[in-house]
């Protein structure tokens, strides 16, 4: 019952919220209150376990848990510590929906409902009030959904090996279209609201829809492991030297925090291509730093981006280390597991991502220099979100344990 | 009656494709919601399955007649590289499900890699929501249905799920930022 749980209480907060919408502090307590329930029951569940109480097979593995985790406190930091011209009943009210579309590609057992909740998720993001048009917004979803439907129907077949290699291109490329990473980067639009904009793809659902697409791509085809981790460790190489240098280069700050992410989901993608354990610990550390301090610093950014009030204070440094992934922070420690990983299967790629990783740098010092002066509740935020890196990068096992890691 | 069912999904997505007005669309979404309710409740053999897709493509194709220029606007001007992309499609489709692909049931491969296909280049090209939101209706539907490929069935579920997302996406209305 806990995975079906896990999906309907975050849709009836993101429900309940929209209903209360004329009084926000009711909105705002009945969906935090379903939300935080919701939340206890994704914690309490045992993972593995299959439940069909709709019909449907639903299990949440260990990793997909730890990250939907992740994702509710990373929706709690950002709701709770909300900049004053955020509607906080609007944030919650999109964050719950998303929480529970996670929920859904976390719990689903085949990648069919897993297409369908990206296709859902997609078509409500596309069909709220934005700056950017609904066909715009829809493209980079929609390319997703067709590769992924297309990859797992060659997969299914019978025929010649062309079919099963096919079908590892259609999902590396799938997932790549619904992250918006290289090669499919969704338009951004600096200006636009975040809940509607490309960012929640990348920071918010990515982390668990990655997962889960990597871990059908392994049960759909089996013999065909070592061609996906090569395009995936070439996808995360691409973004990563990409994502770097634009995140620097960029004029626009809301640009710069956008590549950022997808330098971010470089490494991720590394880590994930190299199917060893150290390189999946590093992966889910990086998941974990998007989701725990990016995501929330790239919201409360928002506003000194706008004012254009940038600062060079020891907190803008120190925002500046964490997003480097210098020590002592999440990041770091995910590098060297990235780099032993590396090292263990062929050195010379430890020595191409050694060297993508100085490119962090330039681009950090700015992102933290873009924080401004926080304020009141973004302080309390920024405050939390480097306690938050700082304690995953010095103990970081309780949170590999999380995962099964 | 599957190979009729099948050449009737892809004609329907064809008309899609080729189609701007709300009859014109509504009129391949409903051929296509009927074959593939075929292809459920024969190859799948899955009435549940059959009774969802008819009920959630229904709902979709009445939608779809509610909004949306009241003309039927099939093959407008200009649609020559719509109509090559249509053909194209649908042979490639009938190669790879016929040819490359060689285990039984070619039928609903063919239905379902035509639809997916046609439907992905549709909602990638068009510019206006009910064109693009009728074509992310027939591929919630295209999308159960490719799950029929699995060796075992995937049961009444996927089906019901597209058939909601279906309706769903066609209950939409979209205000577009520019208030066009």
């Amino acid at each position: 019952m806990e995975p079906e749980l896990a999906i309907g209480l975050p849709a009836a907060g993101s429900v309940c919220v929209a209903a209360l919408r004329a009084r926000p502090r009711a909105a705002i307590a009945a969906g935090a209150l379903l939300g935080l329930v919701g939340l206890a029951v994704i914690a309490v569940s045992v993972p593995g376990r299959p439940s069909s109480q709709l019909g449907v097979t639903l299990s949440l593995s260990t990793e997909s848990r730890s990250l939907l985790i992740a994702a509710a406190v990373a929706l709690a930091l950002v709701v709770a510590l909300a900049p004053f011209l955020v509607e906080r009943a609007t944030l919650l009210m999109w964050g719950l929906a998303g929480l529970a579309g996670m929920a859904v590609i976390a719990a689903a057992t085949s990648i069919e409902m897993i297409i369908m909740a990206v296709l859902a998720l997609a078509v409500m993001q596309a069909a709220s009030a934005g700056r950017r048009s609904f066909a715009t917004r829809i493209r980079g979803p929609v390319l997703a959904v067709a590769l992924l439907a297309l990859a797992a129907a060659a997969a299914r077949s019978e025929g010649p090996s062309i079919l099963s290699r096919l079908a590892a291109v259609g999902l590396v490329a799938g997932l790549s279209a619904a992250l918006g990473t290289l090669p499919y980067i969704h338009q951004f639009d600096p200006d636009e609201r975040t809940a509607t904009s490309p960012i929640p793809w990348m920071a918010f659902l990515g982390p668990v829809l990655a997962l889960a697409v990597l871990t059908r791509a392994r049960d759909l085809i089996p013999s065909e492991g070592g061609a996906v981790g090569a395009m995936v460790i070439g996808l995360g190489l691409l973004n990563m030297v990409w994502g770097s240098v634009a995140s620097w280069r960029t004029e626009n700050g809301a640009a710069a925090w956008h590549y950022s992410f997808m330098a971010d989901w470089g490494l991720a993608l590394c880590g994930f291509g190299l199917a060893i354990a150290d390189g999946e610990r590093a992966a889910l550390l990086v998941l974990y730093g998007m989701l725990l301090s990016r995501l929330p610093l790239y919201l409360w950014s928002r506003q000194s981006l706008r004012e254009k009030r940038p600062n060079d204070r020891p907190i803008n440094l120190l925002a500046a280390a964490m997003l480097a992934g210098s020590a002592p922070f999440a990041g770091f420690a995910a590098r060297v597991l990235l780099l032993r990983a590396a090292t263990q299967l062929y050195w010379p790629l430890a020595m191409v991502i050694g060297l993508g990783l100085l490119l962090w740098l330039p681009p950090s010092l700015r992102l933290g220099r873009s924080l401004g002066l926080p304020r009141g509740r973004q302080a309390w935020g920024v405050g939390i979100a480097l306690a938050i890196n700082l304690v995953i990068g010095l103990y970081p096992q309780p949170f590999l344990s999380l995962a099964g890691l | 009656m599957t190979e009729a069912a099948a050449f009737a999904a892809w004609l329907g997505a064809a008309v899609i494709v080729l189609s701007d007005g709300r009859r014109g669309l509504a009129l391949g979404l409903a051929v296509t919601t009927l074959a593939f309710a075929v292809l459920a409740w024969v190859v799948g053999r899955d009435a549940l399955a059959a009774a969802a897709v008819l009920l959630g493509g229904g709902a979709a194709v009445i939608l779809r007649l509610r909004a949306g220029a009241d003309v039927w606007g099939v093959m407008p001007p200009g649609s020559t590289p719509r109509l090559v992309l249509s053909i194209a499609g649908g042979l490639l489709a009938l190669w790879i499900s016929t040819t490359l692909m060689t285990d039984p049931g070619a039928q609903l491969r063919f239905a379902a890699l035509s639809v997916v296909g046609l439907m992905g280049a549709r909602a990638l090209t068009a510019t206006e929501s009910g064109a693009v939101l009728t074509a992310l209706a027939a591929l919630a539907l295209a999308v159960a249905v490719a799950a029929g490929m699995a060796d075992t069935g995937p049961g009444p579920a996927p089906f019901v799920v597209a058939a909601l997302i279906a309706a769903g996406v066609s209950a939409i209305r979209i205000i577009e930022p520019n208030g066009a």
